[in-house]
């Protein structure tokens, strides 16, 4: 299981990924908006994507739990 | 995108009424407004690096570290300095420098204030191969001539897709219907 955490405070514009999805190493979940910038937020490791932590709109701190791959 | 450490160019201005901290709201005095000595800043700066982006990208600002160290009254020429300074990825990193170029009291037959209202020259790149001014002598009153420092900063910026930038800023603060 791997755990992927925002590495900053953050926007989230979009969520692309779905609960339930077969995702990949590198695979685009969620791209966060931060300083105007888009920031992706990628798969680590290859997997089921269990859990997402958060929806578009959402205001994120670093070290908050973003998505969970099993 | 093809930038690296050493892009500049400047941009020169002569003071007008419509520059003055009491134009801008800034403030009451009628010399030029910190506002304004920002944006000049930061079109140099957008100016330096310009050239280098891809097609659809453009830079916008995201920090900023200023000194406004020096009164320029209405009628004031200025040159305003920007050079690139740090690449880390999309966010860019300037130092910048603004001198007065003359004093007040103009030569003979010199321009009036305001009188032109192209006073505003475009920016210029600087060859590249230059030396950086401001690593010469950046402290006001120690440059040669009539030159003097009137300000110095940093200046931080993000490359960004320009389209998807501005859908971003739609997205988040849609306009009346």
């Amino acid at each position: 299981m791997s755990e992927i955490r925002a590495e900053m405070v953050a926007n989230v514009w979009k969520v692309v990924a779905t609960p339930g999805e077969q995702v990949h190493d590198g695979d685009t979940l969620v791209i966060l908006e931060s300083m105007k910038m888009e920031i992706p937020v990628l798969a680590e490791s290859d997997g089921t994507l269990t859990k997402l932590a958060v929806a578009e709109g959402d205001v994120i701190q670093e070290g908050d739990l973003i998505a969970v791959i099993e | 995108m093809l930038l690296s450490v050493g892009l500049r160019a400047s941009v020169h201005v002569v003071v007008a009424e419509s520059d003055t901290a009491v134009a801008l709201g800034s403030g009451d005095v009628p010399v030029l407004g910190t506002p304004r000595l920002l944006a000049l800043a930061e079109a140099a700066a957008v100016a330096a690096v310009a050239p280098q982006l891809a097609r659809g990208e453009t830079t916008v600002g995201t920090s900023v570290t200023m000194e406004h160290r020096r009164a320029s009254p209405v009628g004031s020429s200025l040159v305003i300095e920007a050079e690139l300074t740090e690449v880390d990825g999309q966010r860019l990193v300037f130092s910048f420098i603004a001198r007065e170029e003359h004093s007040r009291a103009q030569a003979p037959g010199a321009r009036p204030p305001g009188a032109d209202a192209s006073r505003t020259q475009a920016p210029a790149a600087a060859p590249l191969e230059d030396e950086a001014p401001w690593a010469q002598a950046p402290e006001a009153g120690a440059l040669g001539g009539d030159e003097r420092v009137v300000g110095a900063g940093t200046l931080e910026r993000v490359v960004v897709s320009r389209e998807r930038f501005l859908a971003r800023a739609a997205a988040h603060h849609p306009g009346p219907q």
